[in-house]
């Protein structure tokens, strides 16, 4: 019998080893998604793609005279285990390294919302105090 | 100053790690959950300077103890002094478990991130779970 390590049963849960876990319904989270708030001083729009086997992640942000492109980025595709199985959409993690700041992030579908939650550490020792901020996006049609 | 988001142009006094109030983070966080697969509880408090994590998480034959590690905190912006969250990570050799965590209407909502390194041939997967702080005071 193999022996698999783990800390926590969800580490065994059968769903893990089958193909395409991590991809699970991928068309729902790919494609060009606006900022549900209209004012937003944040993210304004975010677009997910396949490269490949890759997923690439592509955000603008507002700036004070036109959107600010942050680089492309490649995500680490996730497993969702968190919904009920059928339901579930996979999850992406992913990293932008701008150099004055570093922004942890992942994205995930929820009832069709697209959600971006980042952890953003700056870098450039300006004194601003690292932060957190969750932002929500519909698909354009 | 540079940005990437105009919420992020900011003038503010210098805030470092010490300025930041963690007590709203610290505390005795447990699932509402009760038939969670994941982690039951988490112990958040200061050592040395440092906002730490102990998580125990459940196993198929009972609590396994992750053990302690290093947090870093987050605020709700960039001239905010007031904690309200944390990323955290877990190297367990065979996987690494990545956190992040938000206080959201007095709950903290603890997203997983488990990275397998092994051959298990295990897809990486994510969690996300809801955690009470429990008190003592009704």
């Amino acid at each position: 019998m193999t022996h698999v390590d783990f800390r926590q049963k969800s580490h065994l849960h059968p769903d893990l080893t089958q193909p395409g876990a991590a991809t699970t319904n991928a068309d729902k989270l790919l494609g060009r998604w606006f900022n549900t708030n209209h004012e937003t001083r944040g993210i304004a729009e975010c677009t997910i793609y396949r490269d490949g086997d890759a997923f690439k992640v592509s955000i603008m942000g507002v700036g004070e005279d036109g959107p600010i492109n942050w680089p492309t980025v490649k995500a680490i595709p996730l497993a969702n285990l968190e919904e009920e199985a059928g339901q579930r959409t996979m999850a992406l993690l992913a990293t932008f390294e701008l150099g004055f700041m570093r922004v942890e992030t992942h994205m995930r579908i929820n009832k069709g919302v697209f959600v971006i939650v980042l952890f953003a550490t700056f870098l450039d020792g300006s004194g601003r105090a690292n932060y957190l901020n969750r932002e929500f996006f519909y698909r354009q049609s | 100053m540079q940005f990437a988001q105009i919420s992020d142009l900011v003038e503010t006094e210098p805030i470092h790690d010490r300025d930041v109030d963690r007590s709203a983070l610290a505390g005795k966080w447990i699932n509402s959950n009760p038939d969670t697969t994941s982690i039951a509880r988490v112990n958040v408090f200061e050592a040395d300077g440092k906002l730490q994590l102990q998580v125990f998480a459940v196993g198929p034959d009972g609590v396994v103890d992750w053990g302690t590690t290093s947090a870093n905190v987050f605020t709700a912006g960039p001239a905010s002094r007031t904690g309200a969250g944390f990323t955290a990570t877990f190297d367990f050799g065979f996987a690494e478990a990545r956190l992040q965590a938000m206080i959201m209407k007095g709950l903290l909502v603890l997203a997983q991130f488990h990275l397998f390194k092994d051959d298990s041939k295990r897809a990486g997967y994510f969690l996300r779970e809801y955690y009470a702080k429990t008190h003592d005071l009704f």
